[in-house]
Order: structure tokens, then C-alpha cells, then sequence
């Protein structure tokens, strides 16, 4: 471990080599994947007017990414159960790395850059019983693997960096899955947990909700500058039991489960699919392509309002509200005010918008 | 002869013309207005006479013009339809609302904007089948229920009332406008015309999964009491009344024939009549069961045709995101 500590240290110290920035890629403020109208993937970069800044192909689809908070490099993940993620040159639009997991480990299709960019972790679960563990890439020597650490939970999702930069903070699902594809296996028992772990992997604090709630499924972060975490939920339950789908932490305090009225709630239907907070940081919302609508919530929890839109999941900070994404190509800004279409592109929009270090708020 | 006709011109016709507005005015926006004189009507009745074999008649009239427009999830009745048709409710939220308000004299009766405020679990169609047609819940004229009664109806015909008039309004606005500068929920044609053929599917594989697939549960287990307003008897009639309501929105919406969506129908019209129960409560029979299933088969087939006969010729795919979650 102390080994591991000193190692990273070092790393830090090293910096990072002049490379090209993300001004030499045109200045994205977004990262989002997508299925281009031919039926093939790509990685798109984004500015804060919807304009796609650069366009990288992928052999598959993708699922969410990472930026390196200053080269123009972006990790891309593979959809669960992840079999590799590509490193990509985003001036060039070249694959740099491939990286694999190691036998018995799969990605889970999200990943940070921490110490300056020199480090990446990586949200992955063993294939055997889906244990959590984060995958520690040494960037500076072209992604070697140099590590592993447990995140405390079974089937982690999302992972994120906090405000501290020495922190991570890990969404356990809590869901195991087959190691071949994505059948669930211990729907009656999961258990998810939020846990804070050092960026040595020691555990710091977990954070788990009321047993009745044990099937509601954290699977999505946000965070806020001043370290309080959204967490998005998804409901492994009976349909229509309108259990709150957003939650609030603060390390030190309770979980706020933030609820909506009943029928909106019933609306979303069990499904969180995004997180994020405003740009101003006074509320964050969240969004169900499944229910085609997001919800906004004050940072005390209050529902503020919903916003319907057809298959909408993709959500990142913009100004003093969101970036909203969706299938259909639709590049929606929302503000307390409304909402606007910003852009509509010939593509389906994945999941996630992945905000970019000099964007709306560095990650 | 009138096959080949009929098959010839359909191959020199034009490409596809779906058309939103004409769906709006020959079937949602009368099926809305509908629906509002019938609530009217309802309203007028239960403050005529509470007692529920008096208002019974004028609920299920109301409940039938609901089933036209009653499937749709968009725009005002994403939100609308749920404290109109507060349903499924597996955790039985309706009986235990009303149960408190009576038990407590909740005033809200008195307000039609303090009603208003109340669970959309106590509100709307679903409130009248338990308090006209459950013995539990059985009461005199002049008695708490009964003035109940009259405030779940007069709700509901404000709330048939404020649905058209959004309908006729800003929501003919949003559909008929893709693209507007202030329009962020379509943003071009193809987007309005999916959102409607989406609700085609949608309500049908409602009535598949829901009103037939929870009464009958697993074989082991049927499900009788989970059956769509079985105290009022109209689980079947429902059901039916979907697929007429899916198959009328199909036919407004695409300017050419569903040869095989009007097969499928008269699949569903006959399965029914195989049905003898139409509450449903007879799922625990094996025998009964079956016909069940064969017209849970023939609304899915329903399903199927509108997808061949209106998606596959727009070009219409299911959602990337809402289909595949993570």
C-alpha cells in the first residue's frame, strides 16, 4: 500500500509531457457517444452551443467516457460487460491505447483521470462473483495497468473524483451480473452502498439506504464543488412502487432522498438514467429516457419541476442549468426558464455527456 | 379483383404521408371533447342524485368516452391521465386514500381547488369504481361518500375540461409547430408524428402486459383482483375499447390502408367474445385462462401489424436509450 502511495506521488511530480491540448480539438466543452445514421458508433466533442467540435469513430458502442484534464485525450468505454476501452487522440481522431482488463476483471463503463492526469481509474467488477474493484492506469507510461484496489460494494458503476482531488467516490450498484452478458443474478439481495475510498483504496466511508430500499440500484454521480454527491438511482422492483430516484450526500451526514410528487415520480418509471448539477450548482436534475422527461430538484431536495423530452438521458452542467441529450439527436438547454433546442444532429445520443476540465466544471 | 386493385395502388402510391394534424382533428381533439361532455354529464348527475346506482350509468358513459384518448402519455396527459385513470395501483393507494378521507370527514369535498390538491390516488375513474362499486365502501344519501361522490366527479370534469382545452391549444401548438424557435419538445415533423405512432404501441402493449397480463398473472398464481376496474365490470370492455381507440388513431394518422391492423382487430373482437367474465374474476379457471391468453395474443399481433403497416414504412425505430438502459 505505502508502495503504492510513493508511486503515485511520483507520478504527480513527473506532470504531464507537452502534448496537444483540447484547444488544438477545438475547444470541446462535452464529450458524448453516439450511433451515427449509418448505424455506426462514434465519440463526438461538443461545445457549449451543441456544434460538434470533433468526431472520433468506434468499432462499437460506446457508453460514457473520460477527458484528461489537459492533452486532448479521451477514454471511451465499451458498453457492460466491457471488454476494452480506447484511448483516443482527439485532434487526430487516432486510437492511442487499447486498453484490456485483466483476466478475470471487466469494465463497467466509467473511468476518471485523477493526479493531474497522470492516473486513471477505472469502475470494473470480477467476472467471477462481481465484486468491485477500481483499475489503477498509469497514463504517463502509455496506460499500463499498475494496480487494483476494491471499491467495497459488488457491480460499481459510476466512479468520480472529489473536489479534494485525493478522494474517489464510487456508486455500487449493487447488482451482480453474468459474466457473459448482462442477465442480473441477486436481484432479492443486492445491496448497493455510495463508498469514498482514498486514492490508495483505503475505505473512508459508505454510505448504504433503508432495507426497503435495498433494490434501488445508485448507479450515477454528480458533484458539486463544495463536495456535496447527487446520486442517481435505478428501481430493481415491482413497477410502480415511485421510490425516490435521487438521493444526496454529504460525507459526515444522512443520505436526503429527494422525492418527486406522485405523479411524476410514477412518470419517471423507476429509472434514473443521468445526473447532473446546474451550472450555477443551485439545483441538479436528473433523466429517464425511459419516462422521456428529466426532473429538477433544488440541492435541499425540492422538486422544481420536469421536463419532457423523447428519450432523453444524456445531462451535463450548463450556465445556470443542462445540457440535455437524447436519441432522436436533440441537443436541449434547460434552464429554469425552459428549455431550448440548441442543435439536432443525425445521430442517437447514448447515455451520458461527459463535461470536459475547462468546460462547465473539471471533473 | 379488389385485392390486386387495392395491392396495385398501394405500390404506385406516394411515399408515406402520416399526418399529425389530421390525427388531431378527426380523432384526438373530438375524442377529448368527448370525453369533457361526458364528464360534464357526470358531474351533473352525481350532484342530482349521489346514490351510486344513480351515477353508475353516467360513469361508465364517461369511463367509455375516456377510453378514445385514454391510452395517450403525451403532452397534457402524460400528467393528466394519471389522476384520470389513477391505475395500476398495486400498492393500493386509492382504497387507502379514500378510506382516510372518510375516515377523517377530509374537507377537500367542500373545495373543488383544495380537491384538486388531494392524491391523484383519491381522484378520478378509479375512485368511482371503489366508492360506486364496492360494498366496502357502500353509504346513504347525504352521508360523507356521497358528497365524496360528487367532489370526485366535479374534479373530474375540470380536469376532462382543462385537458381539451391544452389539447385544442398549446399542445396542437407544440405538435403542429416541430422546429419553432420555442418548441424544445419536437424538433421537426418526424419527431411529432413518432411521438404519436409511439403512443400507439405504447398503449396497446399496456393493455397486453397490464390490463390482461396482471389478472392473469403466472399460471400458478392468477391474479384476479389486479384485473383493471373489475368492481364496475368493465376490465373486457376496456380492453376492447383500447384496441378500437388504437386502431381509429392508426387509421387518422396514416393516409393509406392497415389491411393487416383491421385483421388483427377482428382477431381481438372475436377472441373477446370467447370471454365470459368480463371482470376477469373467472382467471383462476384453467379453461378461462386460456382465452385470456389467446386475446392477450391477438392485441400483441395488433401490436405487430401497426409496426409493420406504420413504423417500418416511416422508418420509425424504437428508442435507443429507453430500450437499453444502463
Amino acid at each position: 500500500m505505502i508502495r503504492r502511495r510513493a508511486f503515485l506521488a511520483s507520478l504527480l511530480a513527473a506532470g504531464a509531457a507537452p502534448s496537444l491540448s483540447w484547444a488544438d480539438a477545438g475547444s470541446p466543452a462535452y464529450l458524448a457517444a453516439a450511433r451515427e445514421g449509418d448505424g455506426g458508433f462514434a465519440l463526438f466533442g461538443l461545445d457549449r452551443g451543441g456544434a460538434s467540435t470533433f468526431r472520433v469513430p468506434l468499432p462499437a458502442r460506446g457508453h460514457a467516457g473520460a477527458g484528461h484534464p489537459t492533452r486532448a485525450e479521451a477514454v471511451a468505454f465499451a458498453r457492460r460487460p466491457g471488454a476494452y476501452a480506447l484511448v483516443l487522440d482527439c485532434v487526430q481522431g487516432a486510437v492511442l491505447h487499447r486498453l484490456t482488463p485483466p483476466e478475470g476483471r471487466q469494465f463497467n463503463g466509467h473511468g476518471v483521470y485523477a493526479q493531474g492526469g497522470a492516473v486513471l481509474f477505472t469502475a470494473e467488477q470480477a467476472s467471477a462473483d462481481s465484486a468491485g474493484v477500481v483499475g489503477v492506469w498509469d497514463v504517463e507510461a502509455g496506460y499500463r495497468r499498475i494496480g487494483e484496489f476494491a471499491t467495497g460494494g459488488i457491480g460499481p458503476h459510476d466512479l468520480r473524483l472529489m473536489p479534494d482531488a485525493r478522494t474517489l467516490v464510487v456508486a455500487n450498484g449493487g447488482i451482480a451480473t453474468d459474466p457473459t452478458d448482462r442477465t442480473k443474478l441477486n436481484i432479492p439481495q443486492m445491496r448497493p452502498n455510495l463508498s469514498y475510498l482514498d486514492l490508495t483504496g483505503a475505505l473512508l466511508d459508505q454510505v448504504e439506504l433503508a432495507p426497503d430500499l435495498h433494490r434501488n440500484s445508485i448507479r450515477h454521480l454528480a458533484l458539486r464543488d463544495d463536495g456535496l454527491v447527487g446520486f442517481a438511482m435505478q428501481w430493481e422492483g415491482d413497477e410502480g412502487a415511485a421510490t425516490p430516484l435521487l438521493g444526496l450526500h454529504r460525507r459526515g451526514a444522512s443520505p436526503l432522498l429527494a422525492e418527486a410528487p406522485l405523479g411524476d415520480e410514477l412518470l419517471m418509471r423507476g429509472y434514473a438514467g443521468s445526473i447532473a448539477f446546474a451550472g450555477d450548482g443551485a439545483e441538479l436534475a436528473i433523466s429517464s429516457p425511459r419516462g422521456g422527461r428529466l426532473h429538477r430538484f433544488s440541492d435541499g431536495g425540492d422538486f422544481l419541476g420536469a421536463v419532457p423530452r423523447a428519450d432523453v438521458c444524456g445531462l451535463a452542467s450548463l450556465d445556470a442549468g443542462y445540457l440535455a441529450s437524447d436519441g432522436l439527436g436533440g441537443l436541449i438547454a434547460v434552464t429554469p426558464e425552459g428549455a431550448r433546442a440548441l442543435a439536432r444532429h443525425p445521430v442517437a445520443w447514448d447515455n451520458h455527456i461527459v463535461a470536459l476540465a475547462g468546460g462547465t466544471r473539471p471533473f | 379483383m379488389t385485392r390486386t386493385l387495392a395491392l396495385a395502388l398501394t405500390l404506385v402510391a406516394s411515399p408515406a404521408l402520416a399526418d399529425v394534424p389530421n390525427a388531431l382533428t378527426t380523432h384526438l381533439l373530438p375524442g377529448f371533447h368527448a370525453f369533457s361532455t361526458a364528464s360534464t354529464a357526470l358531474a351533473a348527475s352525481a350532484r342530482q342524485d349521489c346514490r351510486a346506482e344513480a351515477v353508475q350509468p353516467a360513469y361508465q358513459a364517461a369511463f367509455d368516452a375516456w377510453m378514445a384518448v385514454g391510452d395517450l402519455r403525451i403532452g397534457p396527459s402524460e400528467q393528466g391521465a394519471l389522476s384520470i385513470a389513477f391505475w395500476p395501483d398495486d400498492r393500493g393507494f386509492t382504497g387507502r386514500t379514500l378510506s382516510r378521507m372518510i375516515a377523517a370527514s377530509d374537507p377537500a369535498v367542500n373545495d373543488p381547488a383544495t380537491f384538486a390538491e388531494v392524491s391523484i390516488a383519491a381522484r378520478g375513474f378509479f375512485a368511482l369504481d371503489m366508492l360506486l362499486y364496492d360494498p366496502a365502501f357502500a353509504y346513504e344519501p347525504g352521508s360523507y361518500p356521497c358528497t365524496l361522490v360528487q367532489a370526485v366527479a366535479e374534479d373530474l370534469a375540470a380536469q376532462a375540461e382543462a385537458l381539451e382545452t391544452t389539447w385544442a391549444g398549446k399542445f396542437t401548438e407544440a405538435l403542429t409547430n416541430p422546429g419553432a424557435p420555442d418548441n424544445a419538445l419536437y424538433l421537426t415533423e418526424e419527431e411529432a408524428l413518432r411521438a404519436v405512432y409511439t403512443q400507439l404501441l405504447a398503449g396497446l402493449e399496456m393493455t397486453a402486459d397490464s390490463r390482461l397480463g396482471r389478472p392473469m398473472g403466472s399460471f400458478e398464481r392468477p391474479r384476479p383482483r389486479l384485473a383493471e376496474a373489475w368492481r364496475s365490470g368493465r376490465s373486457l370492455r376496456n380492453v376492447v375499447l383500447s384496441v378500437e381507440a388504437a386502431q381509429a388513431l392508426a387509421h387518422a394518422l396514416a393516409d393509406w390502408d392497415l389491411p393487416q391492423t383491421d385483421a388483427a382487430v377482428a382477431q381481438v373482437h372475436f377472441a373477446a367474445g370467447n370471454i365470459d367474465d368480463g371482470s376477469f374474476q373467472d382467471v383462476t379457471d384453467a379453461v378461462h385462462r386460456l382465452h385470456l391468453e389467446a386475446l392477450q395474443q391477438a392485441v400483441r399481433a395488433v401490436r405487430a401489424a401497426l409496426e409493420i403497416e406504420i413504423g417500418e414504412r416511416l422508418g420509425i425505430a424504437p428508442g435507443f436509450n429507453s430500450q437499453d438502459g444502463d
